[in-house]
């Protein structure tokens, strides 16, 4: 009868504070998790690579959709290793504070013994229940029939109760879970933004003898960006791109892929409009006042704030040949983004706005390649804007400037003469498992597992997560603050650097126009 | 006092019976027509081409807005109704050719009652004038009391009927949104199949393999991926790969380069715009039935074509005479829900909710939009020409028109896969219907000819522009073509020369080793 007590009405909803408080509260039996989980206890460092992640905070469903036990389920799980948290709680701690991540833990881990614990009440339930219906095959007096078919039916009821609340349960630590972030490469510098440590310094600040030119002033006086126009059509930080500009994306985008591609990575281009639940199980939050995002009205699509997303999204819930990876891509798109709360001096112009071309690489690989793509890719990004003759810096970004998805973040910061500072233009991350957890990206080991029992030729090694990286190779807007500030001439020209030339028709110059 | 009656009330919603049964019914004074509006009775032709147009019908706003106010249009078109008053048989003829819904006699009538309104306002607001010029003078304190209470009533009919005024005017703008543009002479009056072939370019290709179309091809030599798309963005989606990306980036480039020869100027566009932007371009960015894409929370929309943000770029704007014609050619990625589209016509890339595509944009003078129609033309069948397709220009029938077209010519490519012409491009000259809508005008440099000389400070008159658009590329339509045309034996596809330069010396698309 005290089973009864568990269940939850229906229209009650469910909150952390329900199940932590209401339910069992025994501690989990050590003995049980040694045994399934001895495997995870292996060599140090692989461990905290092994992320189980988890996306940014789920957010409340806008008032107008609520009913509340529907609009409260989640429309996909990520899998997360919840045995692993339990058992890297110390390490998940810390790396929740040092990241600067309100993911509460305690409540995870609560949530996940309960669930254990009702998951087990819930079978042995099944047991008595088969038990009661095993006795009833047999000859039996009436009275004792009348006694098991009561028990069997009181068993049932109480069994429908018990899975529902199962169910609810594993949806409320789905909930909570997903917030907690990824884990931390062990060399990423703990601390905020003036922690992050520079990798890499690449030329100079140019010196100028000539008063310079922002490139608004430049795009104005040179026609080659109209913002006034973009404003009364789209809205403030929207604008056309015109003449030279134009051709100078183009060559952009052209030139980064045919370089990008003798690195072995595939062209794609990609949808611009995506179900809201992959940008969620890449680790982004399509909804809630501060999005990034737009969504797409009377549907449950999204615009894409990057390519990553379709680009994550493209192998969802598949399970890939070991001998197909690494799957390396380079994608063209536009980037749609709200730009909600980014407001400011550096909101100038091209550095931050609604829409823009970008080229992005994606990687899916094996776990153990994870740590070598990055690097190939930060190569690849230091690469091109050395090509360009641009003064940049890298840094290996700190903890708490750490998105939940990375596990390690590069970030690439130019030099940008108008705004007499560096700004972000290129970012390449390591989300590990994270996103493969939440998208159900797997692949099969192509050779039987070394440590597991042998049992037959017809046993499969088991599936495993893909680890996924990520890096811009080309942010057309930001690359054009760059060009044009830099290689500005004093009689207001500007030089196209000698790589982009053959990509434009030649053009060395970008000339003022004859009015 | 029997104004008062004109007062309509606050709750209740202004509609065409409304006003055309309550209000003035007498016909409107033919000796002010004449003398106002007299110019216009010139040259026949010339008359028809000075479109004053309307987009297409103005939808409800969905139950969730809903508000009385709501009923105010955001905007208003510049229509010409002198114009439309003194054509009416013309005018009626041609909503009749164009298959069209707009209510013709509804918009005299709203035009007449808005006319004799606006007269009962002048009257009385001089009548207002009188008494406050006399109360100027000595008076009687009873003659003053008088006249205080009649300026007091003259007052509230005056507010009463401005009111009135105001709501009659949006009522107007609403019905007369959906007239559409007049059509040139020319343009062969019927159904699709009065459509007149103009031209005609090179043969169907004859395969003596068994061919397969852009799916299959796409499939086999990995370059369009429509099943992970479906996935991750619903059907009619797609991830193009490989050598596909090079030929996207390849059309592009080469056509932006051959349409900047002949004097366009490139731009990209914003893809997301303000939803009036897209209605003053004759468009329904709502209902059931729109092909447009709304962003959540705001009143923007995704553009379906460049001509949006391209219409947009000069809004508002009086231009002169020199800067024009103003020639653009665009890319931007379009968007479109295709609600209401299945069949088989939907198969592959034939029809997609977002593309990438070139635009050309024409902003001229009134007396070159027929010459720039023919350049558009001209440039779209030169490019299909040089890429070797089979395919025919079609003088669109009027009933094929959209409602801000004046003449449309459609290209429509041999396509093998699907054994059938499928439109490729489409060139338009909307005359005047959009400019009258996003408000684009010209000064011309010379003073009129015609007009009473008032002395050297007197400018001319502006004048709306003319507006045309033509799609130089739409690629994946374009995919369809190069690749089941251009499918060998062996499964491979051979790239066009004009092409090969801008994908980097590729020949041809060879099935992948795998």
């Amino acid at each position: 009868m005290s089973l009864h007590k568990l269940r939850l009405a229906a229209a009650v909803p469910v909150t952390i504070s329900t199940f932590s408080s209401r339910l069992f509260l025994k501690p989990f039996p050590n003995t049980l998790t040694l045994g399934l989980f001895s495997r995870r206890l292996q060599p140090r460092k692989p461990l905290l690579v092994r992320a189980f992640s988890a996306s940014a905070a789920v957010q409340d469903i806008p008032a107008n959709q609520t009913t509340v036990s529907s609009a409260r389920r989640p429309q996909w799980k990520a899998s997360i290793d919840f045995k692993w948290i339990r058992d890297n709680k110390e390490a998940v701690e810390i790396n929740i504070k040092n990241r600067n991540s309100n993911a509460d833990l305690d409540a995870v881990l609560e949530l996940y013994e309960n669930m254990v614990n009702l998951q087990k009440e819930v079978e042995r339930l099944r047991e008595e229940r088969n038990n009661v219906a095993k006795k009833m095959k047999g000859k039996l007096e009436p009275s004792e029939r009348d006694r098991l078919v009561e028990e069997g039916k009181y068993l049932k009821e109480s069994l429908v109760s018990l899975e529902e609340d199962l169910v609810k349960l594993k949806d409320e630590l789905q909930h909570v879970a997903q917030s907690i972030p990824n884990m931390t490469h062990p060399d990423v510098p703990v601390g905020g933004e003036d922690s992050s440590a520079i990798r890499k310094e690449v030329g100079c600040p140019r010196e100028f003898n000539f008063p310079i030119k922002d490139h608004l002033q430049l795009g104005k006086d040179l026609d080659l960006i109209d913002f006034d126009s973009a404003a009364e059509v789209s809205g403030s930080k929207f604008f056309y791109l015109k003449n030279e500009a134009v051709l100078l994306e183009m060559a952009l985008l052209n030139w980064t892929l045919s370089q990008v591609m003798k690195k072995g990575y595939t062209p794609l281009t990609t949808p611009e409009i995506v179900r809201s639940s992959i940008v969620e199980k890449c680790g982004f939050q399509p909804r809630g006042d501060n999005t990034q995002v737009y969504s797409i009205d009377g549907t449950d699509q999204c615009l894409i704030g990057t390519a990553e997303i379709p680009l994550g999204g493209i192998h969802m819930d598949s399970i890939l040949l070991e001998s197909a990876l690494p799957l390396k891509y380079i994608a063209f798109s536009h980037c749609f983004r709200t730009e909600a709360g980014a407001a400011g001096a550096a909101t100038k112009g091209l550095y931050r706005v609604h829409q823009f071309s970008k080229a992005e690489m994606f990687v899916i690989c094996r776990p153990e390649d994870s740590e070598f793509f990055h690097h190939e890719l930060i190569q690849i990004e230091e690469d091109l804007f050395t090509s360009l003759g641009l003064h940049f810096k890298t840094l290996d970004m700190a903890t708490a400037d750490l998105g939940a998805p990375a596990y390690r973040k590069f970030d690439i910061e130019a030099w940008m003469p108008g705004f007499g500072r560096f700004g972000e233009i290129s970012s390449a991350s390591n989300c590990t498992d994270y996103q493969s957890r939440r998208l159900g990206i797997r692949y099969r080991p192509s050779e039987p597992l070394q440590t597991g029992p042998n049992k037959g030729k017809a046993n499969l090694p088991a599936t495993k997560f893909v680890h996924t990286l990520n890096a811009t190779a080309c942010a057309v807007p930001r690359m054009m603050v760059c060009l044009l500030e830099n290689y500005q001439q004093e009689d207001g020209s500007v030089v196209i650097p000698e790589p982009l030339r053959p990509f434009m028709g030649g053009i060395e110059l970008i000339k003022p126009k004859l009015k």
